[in-house]
């Protein structure tokens, strides 16, 4: 890879006193600059044609206070991931930024998706960014003291807040003084946390004047719960069952992408039926997401009966994947280098059957809402996120596709040898809530494609892999042999060792790229876990794009993103 | 015989001037029947209701209490009136009280002008479609009241939203009322039931070709005027949370939805006296049965194509979406408003002109029946369209 | 008392009782509400007299029409309960009494004026006959208060839509 030479070679040329280390992790350039022309760095990567690293994936922090790492010389360092979309490269800049002098210059500038992202920094690492509109924290209460992820803040210590934020800093002043008299005078409505529109723990506060939503911002952290910092005290096994609750749509997107993002820090390689086995569960989950979203947008739309319509193809799929795993919300199923169950008997039949029924009860919803005139009417043009505005955002999967970018990590980035299956993505122009909703359509039916693919080309043979580091070894070997016995013994007890350094490998979950950015310091449990969840930057883009737009328009745009609140707050 | 309400009170229950507990009598004498019926309508109509959703959404419904859920809604009336009685805190107290009765009352005394046959009728009245209409416009006020007494933004939001579209849809209602009573040529609704009589095809809707359109509009107008999917927007749970009734709760709260299937069961009896014939079955010789019996025929004739058409209310609604606000008024002022006045000028001039005869209305029946099923036609290719983008080609469906 | 008396004084008490309510409530949401019972009042009046023509159109037009318009209107500018403010702190007295004694004389003057009469006979069918004046006799007055109304119609849009522009601008 010549192109990632030139990177940071590049980055020496111009910025040569800034650049403090550059090393190759998990197959991503990784580049540790000062950070106090973090700003011109990343402007610079972005702007130049041959590097054009234009899209921010990921901007994250870490709290290097117990890791020994030479080159880890400051406390903290912010990470941003970057990708350009031109190339389809990736490139991790790390601004190292000492707990002295714990400031630095927001990036909100170029990517307004930083927006949330450094407030998030700050909320939990305390991290002040210069020049950042709206620095308070996002994700824990606003009275919370300390900052929640620095590994001096312990995970015992509760604290008790129990008071609402008033919201009137960010668009209280707006309004009202109206010089004409007072007869526009502005109306705040919370919508939410407990509103029918948003689903599960979402707060909107907005100023209406009459039926028009003025101004909106999002409140978040309702369902913040901490997953970053329980990843952190655990096992890199005992993760597995907190991405269930990440997106609780589609628990199985999660599960996969946490431990292929660890396998690869591993350097292992799991089996070809194992592959097989997750595309065809990862899809199953595809669908059930889409059609929770559309049908969850139509009913804030008034139409109630394609939600009952979608929610019954939901269950039967959550049927067949009960059989499989023994839960249907929370699955649980995939393991690092394998997965818990093969499959049961029956399961492609039933597959087969609901693959066949797909175009029934999907069919039935598109031909009520297609050419239903109050549908378009209410969908077409509404909630319109350009392309520019939607990379701004960092917006991932179906919403961005939704705007006209065909950018899908099944194809750009394959994993799980998505390479080898037959598929198309489909794109929208307008990003609209028309496209988002129709986009999701077509996403089935794509899904539909790959796991017929997949069912046709099942392999057989083990499910889990053969590296002694994850794979608990037969009991016959555990009861007859030592090695066995103390192999078994050091993987309970110890957990699973992944081996020091970091990693970001994402996949693409039914919201976009989900990745986990991990830092191993190889003890047997995560130093770093950062979850970098697609309808977190999505859900960013809401208040400006929904300003302006009727309360009867705000709540499908609301619901066209399909932000799941577990997700979101984490 | 003309009926003014003073001298109907007096003719009805034989009094004499002067009988001032005679009048406190009749009240209760007209009231209980009124009363009873009310709410026999609201729990059929929401057991129909609960019904038709669950069968078009692939559901059951209400299975538990009495044979398929019949008596679930009296269940549900039972405990929603055991249930605390909650007024919010800083809440106009009074006007939160009255405003559920307002809302009742307006469609309560409709009824009194409902015929359900030649004489099972409570106030033939000269002027009975124009009292209803009248007294019908109360609800905006009632519902204006719970939103505003409420001291909630949504139900304020809500109360803002009925007085706009129930004030707007108040025009094309009354206009498509016209029609009915120019092709009759009286406001009492018994006279324009008769006026019908004779094969199916005198009923008015096949009378010209444009009362089929003001049907289609009082239909629309009627619609919104109960503030129904998919003009539920006073409501629109998803936006307003519930809209105007967000506040309520217990007994207050059945009272709303009471009214609400009252009025409903209201707008669809006049449509059907206006268009479909009131009681007569559309067969000379069941309708000139008379008597008892005959009334009797004409109550169950009447009360079925009712609901009928309070069935055909519910399957909009659990199929539509909703409208948004500036699309109802657009509806309204740019289409229906027009339409309905152009229409109303065609059937006057088309009263003044044409002979009324037999053959055109057959036609207007073949018509309808050819462009019926020409509609399914193309509603199926579009079904079958849908199926076929979704399903893949190497798959056998 | 015969139950005419009754209705009457009954109606008379809910068309005055309201207007004093009016009169001296602060909350001009209350006051609309009031206002509802005065138009109730009158239109039951109507209907006494065996003018059920009149007293619907005084529901349809006055409650189901104007009074929630005014409804609409207090509740679209504000979103707060609105409460008149005294102007003065002490009542005018004068001018008060000078206008006071001048409604009064107007009114008293019209009542005694008017040369009541009684009208025996059976209350009759209204709208038929109304309709055939208001389409023969005074169609002359009946357009030219139409073409004022469309007129009305039209500057209220133009203002509206004035003001809504210059808004944008």
């Amino acid at each position: 890879m010549v192109a990632t030479f030139d990177v940071k070679e590049r980055l020496r040329q111009r910025f040569a006193a800034d650049v403090l280390h550059a090393d190759r992790a998990g197959g991503m350039e990784s580049i540790t600059v000062k950070k106090d022309r973090i700003v011109e760095i990343l402007g610079f990567l972005r702007s130049e044609p041959d590097l054009a690293f234009d899209f921010l994936s990921d901007l994250g922090g870490a709290d290097g206070m117990r890791l020994d790492w030479p080159q880890w010389r400051d406390r903290f360092q912010v990470v941003y991931h970057l990708r350009s979309m031109k190339h389809g490269r990736r490139l991790r800049i790390k601004a190292s930024v000492p707990e002295s002098d714990c400031r630095m210059p927001s990036v909100t500038g170029l990517w307004k998706s930083a927006n949330w992202m450094e407030r998030e920094v700050f909320d939990l690492f305390g991290v002040h960014f210069d020049g950042h509109p709206n620095l308070k924290r996002i994700l824990c209460h606003h009275k919370f003291v300390g900052h929640a992820l620095r590994k001096d803040y312990d995970i015992h210590q509760g604290q008790w807040l129990d008071e609402t934020e008033s919201m009137m800093d960010e668009i209280g002043e707006y309004g009202e003084n109206p010089d004409d008299g007072g007869f526009s005078e502005l109306v705040p409505v919370n919508i939410g946390p407990a509103h029918p529109a948003t689903h599960g723990t979402l707060r909107l506060f907005a100023k209406l004047d009459g039926e028009t939503v003025v101004r909106v911002s999002p409140e978040i952290g309702y369902l913040h719960r901490g997953f970053e910092k329980h990843s952190e005290s655990g096992s890199w096994t005992m993760v597995i069952p907190y991405t269930d609750r990440l997106n609780y749509c589609s628990a199985m997107l999660n599960n996969v992408a946490w431990c292929h993002g660890v396998e690869k820090m591993l350097g292992i390689e799991v089996p070809e039926r194992t592959q097989y086995i997750r595309v065809i569960v990862s899809e199953l989950s595809r669908i059930i997401d889409h059609a929770v979203c559309v049908a969850a947008m139509l009913v804030d739309l008034g139409a109630l009966t394609n939600f009952w319509y979608l929610f019954n193809l939901r269950e039967r799929i959550y049927s067949i994947l009960e059989e499989l795993c023994g839960a249907r919300l929370t699955s649980t199923y995939v393991r690092i280098g394998g997965l818990a169950y093969d499959l049961n008997e029956g399961f492609i039949d039933q597959v087969r059957a609901i693959l066949r029924d797909i175009p029934k009860n999907v069919g039935d919803v598109i031909a009520l809402i297609k050419k239903n005139r109050i549908f378009l009417d209410r969908t077409v043009g509404v909630g319109a996120v350009s392309k520019e505005l939607a990379l701004s955002y960092s917006w991932t999967g179906p919403c961005l596709r939704a705007s006209g970018v065909a950018f899908d990590l099944r194809k750009s980035d394959p994993y799980l040898g998505y390479e080898n299956f037959d598929f198309e993505i489909p794109t929208y122009e307008d990003g609209d809530v028309y496209s988002r909703a129709m986009i999701r359509f077509d996403e089935i039916v794509q899904s539909m494609r790959i796991i017929e693919q997949a069912l046709d080309r099942l392999p057989s043979g083990p499910i889990f892999s053969e590296d002694k580091r994850v794979h608990l070894p037969d009991k016959d070997k555990v009861y007859g042999s030592i090695e066995g016995l103390m192999n078994h013994f050091v993987l309970v007890y110890d957990g699973i060792k992944v081996p020091k350094g970091e990693g970001y490998h994402p996949i693409e979950a039914a919201n976009g790229e989900l990745g986990f950015y991990t830092i191993s310091d190889g003890s047997g449990r995560p130093y770093r876990v950062r979850c970098r969840p697609p309808c977190f930057t999505i859900y960013s883009g809401y208040s400006e794009i929904a300003a302006g737009s009727m309360i009867a328009d705000a709540v499908p745009i609301l619901s066209s993103f399909n932000i799941i609140a577990g997700e979101l707050d984490r | 015989m003309t009926y003014t309400i003073v001298n109907h009170v007096l003719d009805y229950f034989e009094l004499e001037q002067g009988g001032l507990w005679s009048l406190i009598g009749a009240i209760a004498v007209w009231a209980a029947p009124i009363t009873g019926f009310v709410a026999i309508v609201g729990l059929v109509s929401i057991w129909l209701e609960r019904k038709i959703s669950a069968h078009i959404q692939c559901r059951l419904g209400p299975m538990e209490v009495g044979p398929h859920g019949l008596l679930q809604t009296l269940a549900d009336g039972i405990k929603l009136l055991g249930k605390e009685d909650l007024v919010p805190k800083n809440a106009d107290r009074a006007l939160f009280a009255l405003a559920p009765m307002m809302v009742f009352a307006a469609t309560f005394v409709s009824f009194a002008c409902i015929p359900f046959s030649e004489k099972a009728i409570i106030a033939d009245l000269d002027i009975g479609i124009f009292f209803i209409a009248a007294v019908g416009s109360l609800e905006a006020i009632g519902v204006v009241m719970a939103g505003w007494s409420s001291n909630n933004k949504w139900s304020l939001f809500g109360a803002v939203r009925a007085a706009t579209q129930v004030v707007s849809y108040e025009i094309p209602l009354s206009l498509a009322l016209l029609a009915g009573v120019l092709c009759a040529g009286s406001m009492s609704l018994v006279d324009i039931s008769q006026a019908q009589g004779g094969w199916i095809w005198s009923w008015f809707i096949f009378r010209n070709p444009f009362m089929w359109i003001m049907f289609l509009i009082y239909f629309i107008a009627s619609l919104a005027e109960c503030q129904r999917a998919p003009f539920d927007l006073p409501e629109a749970e998803s936006e307003l949370v519930s809209g105007f009734h967000t506040e309520y709760s217990g007994m207050r709260f059945a009272i709303f939805f009471l009214a609400e299937y009252g009025k409903m069961y209201v707008v669809s009896a006049v449509g059907v006296v206006l268009f479909f014939g009131g009681w007569l079955s559309g067969i000379p010789a069941i309708d000139g049965i008379g008597g008892i019996t005959g009334n009797l025929i004409g109550a169950g004739v009447m009360i079925t194509k009712s609901f009928l058409l309070v069935c055909v209310q519910m399957w909009i609604r659990w199929t539509l979406p909703r409208i948004r606000l500036d699309q109802v008024m657009d509806l309204c002022l740019k289409y229906l408003l027009p339409i309905s006045l152009v229409c109303l000028m065609l059937i006057a001039v088309w009263q003044g002109l044409m002979p009324t005869f037999d053959e055109f209305g057959i036609a207007m029946i073949a018509a309808m029946a050819l462009g019926f099923m020409q509609m399914r036609r193309i509603y199926r290719k579009a079904i079958e369209a849908s199926k076929t983008r979704l399903s893949l080609p190497t798959m056998k469906v | 008392m015969n139950w005419e008396a009754v209705v009457f004084w009954a109606m008379a008490t809910l068309v005055l009782v309201p207007a004093f309510a009016i009169v001296f409530s602060r909350n001009i949401v209350h006051m609309a509400f009031w206002l509802l019972g005065t138009l109730m009042g009158v239109s039951g009046l109507y209907l006494l007299l065996g003018a059920d023509f009149l007293g619907m159109t005084q529901i349809f037009v006055y409650i189901g029409g104007i009074n929630v318009l005014l409804l609409f209107g207090i509740m679209l500018t504000r979103s707060e309960p609105v409460y008149v403010r005294r102007l003065a702190k002490r009542p005018k007295l004068a001018p008060g009494l000078i206008i006071g004694a001048f409604t009064a004389f107007t009114l008293v003057s019209a009542l005694l004026g008017a040369g009541w009469r009684n009208v025996p006979g059976e209350p009759t069918e209204t709208a038929g006959i109304l309709g055939a004046f208001l389409l023969s006799e005074y169609i002359l007055p009946f357009e030219i208060i139409s073409v004022l109304l469309l007129v009305v119609l039209i500057g209220a849009a133009y203002i509206a839509r004035r003001g809504s522009r210059e808004g944008a601008e």
